[in-house]
């Protein structure tokens, strides 16, 4: 390359327009930092936000639960980062290396017409901000004691690498996470700074001065929504601060994961400052294990091209488009084609293919599906985060609907991005968008 | 300083510089993303240094604060390498742009993450802001032939940087 080339190029950016949502970002962003030092305790001034945004590996670990969730085909919506203030999160990235304990309670019925359950899944997550990430995790059915699932998942984030192992089944696995992924991700409420920003804009209130294991903590509580990406309702979330040490204590949630299935969950036994080292975070993974079926997959896209492709491939196999894009209702939806006495061609094919071959081919399908489908919930995820206005129109317009607005979502201030009911898409004004909605 | 003090400072600095701030973060990031996070560093640094933002040396301070904060936002990319995914390339670009130039573009404002501070800034005042040479001597406080020569070398460097990236 060339001085030429390279003083043009640097032209052309000279001269590229601003785009109007990032005025908008620039303006939010500007707002949100002025309001934390408005806000925050003149004690505790230094919000260190640059420390706040070396939270990789949280994003990560948001990202390898979405994962665990896919491989038990039970959409465990990730709540461990739990919500926090500016300082509190800064306060925590200052740390450079915690452990805490979760409990998670899952009760109710998986898919309409089966009995209810209650799951509970324990989990140790080790996190440093020099090696990565360690979760060891156990599922147990509540009722019978029985243990379902032991998991060790480490996070490698130079790699961009999940590696998981499985005791019990003496299976292993890795999976990649792209850029889009991990870019998206700091977007929905697991990046501490969207968190931040989605709690300094809501209505939190300030519960007072409490006592938690001898220790004097101070409540913030939320009931927003935005805080799982509008996939879940009635939420519940407390966190409880440690009011010398300004470090998280103990959060607790409580939410309607959907009409039948409700999870209530504990962050607890946090310890800071551990003592870590490089080998801690490295897996090794025994001789006998092999590898999982899903060895080199990748974790899914959360674009608009991979949403087009969910919701081809769903109604693909369906005959119609998901009632609703909530990660627990897709994968319900999903899970019922097998009970589907009307079935396409694809969704009988599709059965066959899960009902035959060793359990490895069949759980490599059934995780390439469940990832296809699941792009579409965690793309509307983020148009939820990130307050793109998305309406979604799956209970009324079907693929023969072909005009009709099956998603849409804001772009900028007069338009919007429309997926059609034949999946076409296209851009319109605000004023042919009323027009195009007036019948749905 | 007082702590009401410093607010009213940096109201008034954030009020003052947020067009030049979103302008220039913009261009040299190019991406939502590295935007938010060079901003965000970018508003830290001034309340960190907000003692010495209270004078006539404030615009070139912030200046300098901002180029740093992209630098850094820039070097925290995940990754860390700061590449983009082809596809979110695809995503992002005009339709009409060729896949190499947006490429390109992208190698070229991370290289300017890369460089010196003066250079960084001599690049920037030229072609992202795209001032004359006499302004561009008065804010760095030098000759017209030294802000040419600035520029010159900043550009040779850019070159290097790019040719080694490749």
């Amino acid at each position: 390359m060339n001085n030429d080339n390279i003083e043009e190029i640097l032209k052309n950016i000279g001269e590229e327009e601003i785009p109007a949502d990032v005025h908008k970002i620039a303006q939010e962003t500007s707002n949100n930092f002025s309001s934390s030092l408005q806000r925050t305790k003149q004690s505790k001034q230094h919000i260190l936000l640059e420390q706040i945004m070396k939270s990789r590996i949280t994003k990560l670990a948001a990202a390898a639960v979405i994962f665990i969730a896919v491989i038990a085909g039970l959409p465990l919506l990730d709540s461990k980062q739990g919500v926090a203030l500016a300082d509190v999160l800064a306060k925590i990235e200052q740390v450079r290396a915690f452990m805490y304990r979760t409990k998670m309670t899952m009760t109710g019925a998986v898919m309409s017409g089966r009995p209810d359950m209650k799951i509970q899944t324990d989990a140790t997550v080790t996190i440093s901000n020099d090696y990565g990430m360690k979760m060891e995790m156990v599922m147990t059915d509540a009722n019978s004691g029985k243990e379902e699932m032991t998991q060790k998942m480490y996070i490698i984030p130079d790699q961009k690498l999940m590696i998981s192992l499985m005791p019990k089944h003496k299976k292993y696995m890795r999976m990649e996470f792209d850029d889009d992924l991990l870019a998206s991700m700091k977007r929905q409420n697991n990046d501490p700074r969207e968190m931040i920003k989605q709690i300094m804009g809501s209505e939190y209130t300030e519960l007072g001065r409490s006592v938690i294991d001898g220790i004097d903590v101070e409540g913030f509580h939320t009931t927003d929504p935005a805080f799982y990406g509008g996939a879940v309702e009635n939420v519940e979330c407390t966190l409880w601060v440690d009011v010398e040490e300004w470090l998280p204590v103990r959060t607790e949630m409580d939410f309607k994961m959907n009409e039948q299935m409700q999870m209530q969950g504990v962050i607890y036994d946090f310890q800071w400052d551990i003592p870590v080292v490089a080998s801690d975070f490295e897996p090794v993974i025994p001789d006998d294990y092999t590898a999982f079926a899903t060895e080199g997959m990748k974790m899914p896209s959360i674009t608009e091209e991979a949403a087009l492709e969910g919701l081809k491939f769903f109604a693909e196999i369906t005959g119609q488009y998901p009632k609703k894009l909530n990660l627990v209702n897709l994968m319900q939806e999903f899970s019922a084609i097998k009970n589907n006495k009307n079935q396409t061609d694809a969704g009988m094919k599709l059965k066959e293919e899960m009902d035959r071959g060793q359990i490895d081919e069949r759980t490599k399908k059934l995780t390439e599906t469940i990832v296809k489908v699941q792009s579409i919930g965690m793309f509307y995820m983020t148009l939820i985060q990130n307050k793109k206005e998305p309406a979604y129109y799956g209970e009324t317009v079907g693929p023969e609907d072909t005009d009709a607005v099956l998603l849409r979502w804001k772009i900028s201030d007069n338009e919007y991005r429309i997926i059609f009911g034949d999946l076409s898409v296209g851009n319109v004004t605000a004023e042919e968008l009323a027009r195009l909605e007036k019948p749905l | 300083m007082r702590q009401n003090e410093r607010l009213e400072i940096f109201e008034k600095l954030r009020a003052k510089y947020s067009v030049f701030l979103l302008s220039v973060l913009w261009k040299l990031t190019g991406d939502r993303e590295l935007f938010t996070e060079a901003m965000q560093y970018t508003l830290m640094g001034m309340w960190e240094h907000i003692d010495k933002l209270n004078g006539r040396q404030a615009g070139a301070y912030i200046y300098r604060i901002a180029l740093s904060s992209n630098s850094r936002a820039w070097r925290n990319r995940i990754g860390r390498n700061g590449d983009f995914a082809r596809s979110r390339i695809d995503i992002e670009a005009d339709p009409g742009e060729k896949l190499g130039r947006v490429e390109l573009t992208v190698k070229v404002r991370k290289a300017i993450s890369r460089l010196p501070e003066k250079q960084g800034r001599a690049i920037v005042m030229r072609y992202l802001e795209q001032h004359d040479y006499e302004t561009i001597s008065e804010k760095l406080c030098c000759t017209k032939a030294s802000a040419r020569s600035h520029v010159s070398k900043a550009l040779a460097a850019l070159k290097e940087k790019l040719a080694t990236s490749a």
